[in-house]
């Protein structure tokens, strides 16, 4: 890096635990976090606050749960999309049952019953592994699609099959609603992913990350030192799903403001995926790039060709966009596999070494 | 001071049996193994060693016979309660957690130890941070112990083997057993690598007075470092002895050299 740690030492466990051990990375952080509060309220435009940046944290929570699955657990799963869809779906019946119900306290529950759905379509994993599990989550991200079709009692009987997020309040500022404006929806995106993003580092670290590392390694090793193969399965399944629910919630309340079941359909859980898969799997920060990548990229290639001053039919430009798109996406994967959180820690262990070699 | 005469065995196996269909690979085999001994169980390739071990750590269900850890029954426990019993195991091919760091790895023999709520663990904070705290330093211990301090920070998987095997004997030690199996520990090492098993080994034994039962090829080795050796040929017992007494053994002799013992 442009710092280096030398002369910090660590002189206990506590220290040497820590998330950032090193003084720079957690001024870094703290920057990085005090500008992404400060900044982009003040100076982006409502098209970056609600095209970009809201959906990038959106986005940035579902790939955080699915990653705590697959990249943690090593329980391949599809149904990223279905568990979304009742997080919102449960958000807005309890949103519009109890209206004095905080808002904040109306996504936390939506998690409860998105991680209570999860539970459900996670025990089959006890028993299948790998691409055959997946299949076995596709079944419940097209049963609950399905569902809530089917049951207008989810939608309170809504002609339209819309969920339209109602206006609702917190610390007496609009924060969901068609009143509300993007930096208020901003800024609470912003708040519940930075909270549970470090619960999610908090796991990860600890008992129960390693127990689902374990089985995600080997699971036969795991058994033997104790790790209930059962019960570690459906508590990643469980806080999983948990994540994606309130990025469900998150989705309908804060970004599109309303929805129908078309937004959470099989291509959600394959975007999740895919952010997963090129951030890196099992990495925190990997859920953040993968994110990152999958909503920026797009966007950058649609004004790209007009910033260098190409003019092409609108048609053929959109064209360009997805092979452009696809593209990169398999070059990244052939550079590396693991992901762009391993590029990042690759390029760190060079710079540490820098200008030497080893 | 070797388990004396009065006391149950740590663990008794009584005329196990395990089959596979039509082939029977563990034939009523009984053994026991008093605390604080070191027995190694040896054979031909395809004696039913491995598969012992396994019946025992709870892999297998035995077809017939019982297996009882400190007077206890425990024919039928599946293989998470077993290591809660205080029965921790290598595999005969490292079964590392191959993306974690050898800290993380050793880290995950604690589980068993450690308590706690989702909640204060995401939180990172209270009882959540002292129990983390409390068991990295009993790990520190193990790794002291077992001469790996250096490569605490690094993914197993990019481990050379012969430190594989090391850390995943401290895996097994972090669970502090009362009873360690090893299935062949040494395989696949060199002799500097072999010596300073025998000597974790024999210092498991001593300082951490666990009970350690192993299954080995190297018969060097077995001479060396077992005060028992136990023999099985085809899914039987053929001896069980102390090792100059075994190395002597007609039957011995013959599973492992097929020479006819006549003269």
């Amino acid at each position: 890096m442009i710092y280096r740690e030398a002369g910090q030492f660590k002189s206990s466990y506590a220290g040497d635990q820590a998330i950032f051990p090193v003084v720079q990375d957690r001024v870094f952080v703290a920057a990085a976090v005090a500008a992404a509060v400060v900044v982009p309220p003040l100076l982006a435009s409502e098209y970056w606050l609600q095209a970009v940046l809201i959906p990038f944290l959106v986005y940035a929570l579902a790939a955080l749960g699915l990653n705590l699955l697959t990249g943690y657990a090593g329980q391949l799963s599809l149904g990223t999309g279905g568990f979304m869809a009742v997080g919102a779906y449960s958000a807005f019946k309890l949103a519009t049952a109890f209206p004095r119900l905080n808002i904040i306290v109306v996504f936390l529950l939506a998690g409860v019953a998105a991680a209570a759905v999860g539970i459900l379509f996670g025990l089959p994993s006890l028993r299948i592994k790998g691409f055959y599990l997946a299949v076995a989550t596709l079944a419940a991200q097209f049963f609950l699609i399905w569902l809530f079709n089917k049951v207008a009692w989810f939608t309170n009987y809504a002609s339209s099959g819309t969920i339209t997020a109602p206006d609702r309040t917190l610390f007496g500022a609009l924060i969901t609603g068609p009143n509300s404006t993007p930096s208020a929806r901003y800024l609470t995106a912003l708040g519940l992913v930075a909270v549970f993003a470090l619960a999610a580092k908090n796991l990860v670290r600890g008992r129960i990350g390693r127990s689902w590392m374990a089985i995600r390694d080997r699971d036969i090793a795991a058994e033997i030192i104790g790790v209930r193969p059962l019960r570690t399965k459906l508590l990643a399944f469980a806080i999983s799903s948990y994540y994606c629910g309130v990025a469900g919630a998150g989705l309908v309340f804060l970004y599109l403001g309303s929805a129908e079941t078309l937004a959470f359909d099989i291509g959600i859980s394959f975007l999740v995926l895919f952010m997963v898969i090129i951030g890196g799997l099992g990495s925190i920060l990997g859920s953040f790039l993968g994110a990152a990548f999958i909503v920026l990229v797009p966007i950058v290639l649609s004004n790209a060709p007009h910033a260098i001053g190409l003019r092409m039919p609108v048609a053929l430009q959109k064209q360009f966009e997805l092979m452009v798109f696809g593209g990169l996406i398999i070059l990244f994967l052939i550079v590396e596999p693991r992901g762009l959180a391993r590029l990042w820690q690759i390029a760190k262990e060079k710079l540490r070494l820098w200008p030497f070699p080893h | 001071m070797k388990g004396s005469a009065a006391a149950p065995p740590l663990l008794e196996v009584d005329r196990v049996s395990v089959r596979f269909g039509a082939l029977i690979a563990v034939n009523r085999v009984s053994l026991s193994v008093a605390r604080g001994e070191i027995v190694a169980i040896i054979g031909p390739n395809g004696a039913g060693k491995t598969t012992l071990l396994n019946a025992v750590s709870g892999f297998y269900r035995p077809y017939e016979g019982t297996i009882a850890f400190e007077g206890q029954d425990r024919t039928r426990l599946a293989p998470p309660d077993v290591a809660a019993l205080g029965i921790a195991r290598t595999f005969q091919n490292v079964a590392l957690f191959k993306g974690m760091s050898v800290l993380d790895n050793i880290m995950t023999g604690r589980l068993l130890k450690m308590r706690g709520s989702f909640l204060l663990e995401a939180l990172y904070w209270g009882p959540a941070r002292r129990q983390e705290l409390e068991h990295r330093a009993f790990v520190e211990r193990i790794i002291d112990f077992l001469e790996i301090q250096a490569i605490r920070k690094t993914p197993a998987g990019r481990l050379p083997y012969g430190l594989q095997k090391r850390v995943e004997l401290a895996r097994a030690l972090a669970a502090e057993p009362k009873l360690l199996l090893l299935d062949e520990p040494m395989a696949g090492m060199n002799v500097e690598e072999k010596e300073d098993m025998c000597r974790f080994i024999l210092d498991v034994n001593q300082e951490f007075d666990t009970t350690i039962a192993l299954i080995e090829h190297d018969m060097g080795v077995v001479m060396d470092v077992s005060d028992r050796v136990v023999v099985l040929d085809y899914g039987r017992k053929i001896a069980d002895g102390p090792p100059a007494a075994v190395r002597k053994d007609a039957a011995v002799l013959d599973a492992y050299l097929g020479v006819a013992h006549d003269a």
